[in-house]
């Protein structure tokens, strides 16, 4: 195959790129790649021989399909016959300049982008220092390109105006403080499968189990609180259930049901379970779980006996100024709708833009006073189109301070981002990179843990799976979360190298955790950075629980699912779908125990060769991680079989477990890191990338690899790509 | 959060079977019988969509006409023969297509009710569905037109190049219009029944929403019009939508109180899946009695849902069963599945069925419509189709009857039939070729 693919090469000069025709071009894709990418076969909906091979810009999405493809290795599949990985790696380099220089002009950033629940909560946290549960209110978002916040995406719907008007009612209600608010309960349930054996983190030290909640106190009031109990610890009293306030012990007479006044506001409640009587090896007549020896709810009733809105963190953002005589009512009113209104929009605003809601300032006074006529004011900009909608033609940099807030913090400008815009200061590149820097290290940029990481990695997911296997329990699966929040969190906030994510020889644990993954003297509920022994074989997020359980069935290992999620959300190349009707069901009738392993019947499945042209690719991938099981513990053993870790890549490269996995992933970080920029790109501009976007995309990673693709550097890329500048002077 | 923040859970017993059941709450105003003003009988029609097709052979029954025998799948549907009728043959052309089996997964859900083709990229687009085109008369003069309902969360990753909304909605308004569904017991009790304590505080609230709502369509007729096409319609949409919650909530306060007793407010969402099903169901139910809303659609799963149902004896998870392999321990596990959800059919219909409705009962008067977008969740087929129709449609549709139809009908023929029982005549829907005969 070499000496063919070498007499190809031969005839093109070995000259500058420069130099390159299109008639060289032509030749290798004749020779490799027409047989099935022509006009009658149409593989992958390509057919290169009709495609300008003079000025690639011409066909710019082609080219950009056969650069990826060729990239990452899977062009020509394997056992066609290929051109040398040199001169494949040289044609790569010369379709890429060629299309840079071509300079297809990127899409526009969407004109109408609606705010999704997570931006919708986030301003509304920041507006009023309120914390909200927005699915309840408003109806979910469907994801477009992988992400809620793809504008495209964003629907309008009858139930979503019925929601916004709900929540803008509400929200204002409770934000003034709701004096009509009437009596009604909330409960709070503990999970199925909370292990309440041992100390939960935020709750007070030497109790195990119980629950923590955060709830919002709407008026200064009486409120009723009931603890329940499961049923073998409400019987035995072994076990004495302490609630506390705010940290504060609470001293009542039954601690499972009392009555108590409640400033009005946020409040944390603990319920945690105290041992009175626990002998060793004898505490097995508790079960760990709620239905037992747990805690099973925690209702909370009122208010009763109101007294007043009290002094809450809204109420204080709210009222910038107190009218003392109902002649300063209207001045201090258009001031407080001037300020929050400004905050709302993202940018000042001049008081005729405010008239319509002065309107309902003036009508909730009449009714009800000064504070219900604010809290018809904003109940009127929460619904206000200027709030709901970003509306992305607007030019200059109060735009740019909208589009990099909802970027980093999925929420609106702060004031900060607001001033350098109005001043006309924050498209300067050093003012930009001092914002992007001090965003990134703004606890609000979370949010990027949440939204992008946890879209992009499938974190979200963790959230409904069901895992059958013993040992999975609720503790798990925070735990899981967590563990890969935080490494995010700490590439963020650290600015490591986002290539971390692939090699890191740490990671985030608690004790249960740590147990899980058979690491020593982790001890206590709450997380830390802990450095990996070598032989725990975890590196970064493919030694995550999280990851190998989301790419796991609820009863077995998938080394295709695995190797699927490497393919695409790691090397930026997503295998296709199973051709309809083809079998996939590795599981047999569950009638008998299945002997073979999961290679074993994987490698039965490739047998057939309609499965085999995209598993070849797929499974040896993921075969990498057999020793990790279902809810990612080490393994030696699958059934009766011992587990082979051997796997080959893409490109032919061969690995033998996790070790070798991580280092065949980071002899490729070109393919994560444009994958991992073209995800984030995705998100930052709420609207598909395409093949105008890749020459920006390969700017930011050539630029990113000169700083070890350290991750502020990829964000301050994306930034200044022209695609996020665009409309911004 | 007051009440509605975080995930809380109440079991659906201490709902609606506790105090709740009886409590008899003066009747929310919103949610008052239309019967005093309308005497005549409208038809409710609701579609409840399973994924992942069904065991074929266990569903379809062995003979065919009146009085047929109830194949093992849909035996818990017997007690209800005189309203039963299993349509049997049809096929939906366009949930075929590219992009593998998760292509077809998404195209059976967005194929099932409208009969059109789930375009790819970033944009979703579809088409109007049955139950919208529907609600067009049927939905003019109730608070609500329709109901859109679901048990899970909403599918997030769905694929590049691939919208989320095939497989989280059955119901789109138009072809840039899915229509969310809601799967909080909590939200859609509010929906239903409204905001406040007492008659004075919803109806202070009901004009403060209409008044937020006039004055923000006000604000949009003078917004910014230089959008491109599919953003102006997205705001246009906006602006209709707008005009239609005026709509329902100007409608909500015309009703007069009267005597329905209103169960005790859901609180979240219940951690069983079958109590969620069943309060769902249930609430639905006391829609239809009440004419909140005459229409609903309710995704009992979405496609590729890896569901546990423990109450159905059956471990397996959902999706990972459907896949069957055509081993025929599998396949009648999977049976055992299907017949559990059509149990939970029943238990829908024995509700509508003990509700009194005018002349009759609710289940004479309604048209319930359960079935899949695709046949065998092995090969990812959607020929042939399982679809069952229960109720009389206020009495234009007989029972008891098992009609096969020719080998390849468009389901889209049943749905045009459906539309003409249901008052809303139309020669054609989606790919219709004709009306089915039923």
């Amino acid at each position: 195959m070499r000496s063919t693919a070498a007499l190809v090469w031969l005839v093109l000069p070995l000259a500058p790129v420069c130099a390159w025709s299109a008639t060289d071009l032509r030749a290798v894709t004749d020779k490799y790649c027409t047989s099935c990418h022509n006009s009658e076969d149409w593989a992958g909906g390509l057919d290169l021989g009709a495609i300008d091979h003079g000025h690639v810009g011409n066909n710019a999405a082609e080219w950009e399909k056969v650069v990826l493809k060729l990239r990452a290795g899977m062009m020509p599949p394997a056992g066609e016959k290929r051109p040398s990985a040199r001169d494949t790696q040289e044609m790569v380099r010369l379709l890429e300049t060629r299309l840079d220089a071509a300079a297809v002009p990127a899409a526009a950033p969407p004109a109408l982008h609606r705010l999704n629940r997570a931006e919708y909560a986030n301003a509304i946290r920041d507006l009023f220092g309120l914390h909200v549960d927005v699915a309840s209110l408003l109806p979910p978002d469907d994801a477009s390109e992988g992400f809620d916040n793809v504008a495209s995406g964003l629907s309008i719907s009858p139930s979503l105006i019925q929601g916004y008007t709900t929540a803008a009612m509400k929200l204002s209600r409770l934000a003034v403080g709701d004096l009509t608010a009437t009596e009604s309960t909330s409960i709070y349930q503990t999970p199925e499968t909370l292990a309440q054996d041992q100390h939960l983190e935020g709750l007070p030290l030497g109790s195990r189990g119980g629950v923590r909640i955060v709830h919002y106190f709407p008026l200064d009031a009486e409120y009723h609180f009931s603890v329940r109990a499961g049923f073998a610890l409400a019987r035995s009293g072994a076990a004495q259930i302490d609630v506390a306030l705010d940290g504060q012990r609470l001293d009542v007479r039954n601690q499972r049901d009392f009555r108590l006044p409640v400033k009005a506001g946020e409040h944390v409640l603990t319920a945690a379970l105290f041992d009175l009587q626990r002998p060793a090896g004898v505490n097995d007549i508790y079960s760990v779980y709620k239905v037992e020896g747990g805690i099973d709810s925690v209702e909370i009733g009122g208010p009763f006996k109101a007294t007043g809105p009290g002094d809450t963190e809204s109420r204080r953002r709210i009222f910038s100024c107190n009218p003392a005589a109902s002649e300063e009512m209207r001045h201090c009113a258009e001031k407080i709708v001037m300020n929050l209104a400004s905050r709302a929009f993202r940018g000042p605003q001049r008081p005729e833009d405010l008239a319509v809601i002065m309107q309902f300032y003036e009508r909730g006074r009449a009714e009800g006073g000064f504070d219900a006529g604010i809290q018809q004011a904003l109940s009127r900009i929460l619904i206000d189109p200027r709030f709901l909608f970003r509306f992305g033609q607007q030019a200059g940099d109060l735009a740019l301070a909208s589009r990099l807030s909802f970027f980093l913090w999925s929420s609106i400008p702060d004031q900060q981002l607001v001033d350098l815009a109005v001043a006309g200061r924050l498209h300067r590149p050093e003012v930009l990179a001092t914002q992007v820097k001090r965003m990134l290290a703004d606890p609000r940029a979370e949010a990027l843990v949440e939204n992008f990481a946890g879209q992009w990695l499938y974190l979200r997911e963790l959230a409904s799976v069901t895992p059958e296997v013993a040992g999975f329990d609720e503790n798990l699966r925070e735990g899981f979360i967590e563990e890969t929040r935080s490494l995010v969190r700490w590439t963020l906030a650290q600015n490591r190298p986002v290539t971390e994510l692939l090699n890191a020889d740490y990671t985030f644990l608690n004790e249960r955790l740590a147990r899980h993954y058979g690491i020593p003297n982790v001890r206590g509920s709450h997380f830390r950075k802990v450095a990996l022994p070598a032989d725990a074989h975890r590196h970064g997020l493919m030694g995550h629980g999280s990851v190998l359980t989301i790419t796991s069935t609820a009863t077995r290992t998938s080394p295709v699912l695995r190797g699927a999620w490497i393919l695409g959300n790691i090397l930026g190349s997503p295998p296709p779908a199973p051709p309809p009707g083809v079998e996939t069901n590795l599981d047999g009738d569950g009638s008998h125990v299945l002997t073979a392993s999961v290679r074993e019947r994987l490698e039965a499945h490739r047998a057939n060769p309609s499965c085999a042209s995209c598993h070849a690719v797929i499974d040896p991938v993921g075969f990498a991680l057999e020793n990790f099981d279902a809810i990612g513990a080490w393994r030696e053993r699958d059934g009766d079989t011992a587990v082979d870790a051997r796997g080959t890549l893409v490109d032919g490269t061969h690995i033998n477990g996790p070790d070798d996995l991580s280092t065949a992933l980071m002899a490729r970080t070109d393919l994560f890191v444009t994958n991992f920029t073209r995800r984030l790109m995705t998100y930052a501009l709420g609207r598909a990338v395409d093949f105008g976007d890749m020459p920006a995309v390969r700017t930011i990673v050539q630029q990113g690899a000169r700083d070890n693709y350290r991750l502020g550097t990829l964000v301050m890329g994306v930034v200044q790509s022209p695609a996020f500048q665009q409309g911004s002077e | 959060m007051a009440h509605f923040i975080t995930r809380r859970h109440i079991s659906r017993r201490a709902v609606l079977r506790g105090a709740g059941a009886t409590m008899a709450l003066p009747l929310l105003d919103a949610m008052c019988p239309a019967m005093s003003a309308a005497p005549t009988i409208r038809p409710r029609f609701g579609a409840i969509y399973i994924p992942h097709g069904a065991t074929m052979s266990r569903w379809t029954p062995v003979d065919t006409g009146a009085n047929f025998t109830f194949s093992e799948i849909l035996k818990p549907l017997e007690p209800f023969r005189a309203h039963i009728n299993v349509v049997s043959q049809l096929t939906h052309p366009l949930a075929y297509g590219p992009g593998g089996a998760t292509g077809n997964h998404n195209r059976s859900s967005a194929s099932f009710l409208s009969g059109a083709k789930a375009a790819a990229g970033a944009q979703p687009k579809l088409g109007v569905t049955v139950d919208q085109v529907a609600a067009k008369t049927l939905g003019r003069d109730t608070p609500l037109p329709s109901l859109e309902l679901m048990i899970e969360d909403s599918s997030m990753n769905c694929g590049e190049g691939l919208s989320c909304a095939y497989r989280n909605t059955l119901s789109w308004q138009g072809e840039l219009a899915p229509l969310p569904m809601q799967n909080n017991p909590q939200v859609l009790f509010e929906q239903l029944f409204g905001d406040g304590a007492d008659p004075a505080q919803r109806s202070a609230r009901r004009a403060q929403s209409l008044s937020l709502l006039d004055s923000v369509a006000e604000q949009l007729r003078g917004l910014d019009r230089q959008l491109p096409a599919t953003d102006r319609q997205r705001l246009d949409q906006f602006v209709t939508d707008v005009r239609e919650i005026e709509r329902r909530i100007a409608q909500a306060g015309e009703r007069v109180a009267g005597d329905v007793p209103v169960p005790a407010k859901p609180n979240g969402i219940p951690d069983d899946v079958e109590q969620h099903i069943k309060l769902m169901l249930d609430l639905t139910a006391l829609a239809w009695q009440t004419e909140i809303t005459r229409i609903s659609t309710f995704m009992l799963a979405k496609e590729l849902s890896n569901a546990v149902y423990p109450k159905s004896g059956v471990r397996d998870s959902f999706h990972i069963l459907s896949h069957h392999s055509n081993n025929e321990d599998n396949k009648a596990r999977f049976a055992v599945l299907n017949r559990y959800h059509i149990g939970l059919l029943a238990y829908f219909l024995e509700r509508l069925q003990k509700t009194p409705d005018g002349d009759g009962t609710l289940l004479d008067h309604s048209l319930v419509m359960y079935g899949s977008g695709m046949s065998d969740g092995n090969s990812h087929n959607h020929d042939p189709l399982p679809v069952v129709l229960a109720g009389k449609a206020g009495g234009t549709l007989q029972g008891n009857r098992h009609l096969m139809q020719p080998q390849g009908t468009p389901m889209s023929n049943l749905l045009v039939a459906l539309l003409g029982k249901l008052g809303a005549e139309s020669e054609h829907f989606g790919d219709s070729t004709g009306r089915l005969a039923i």
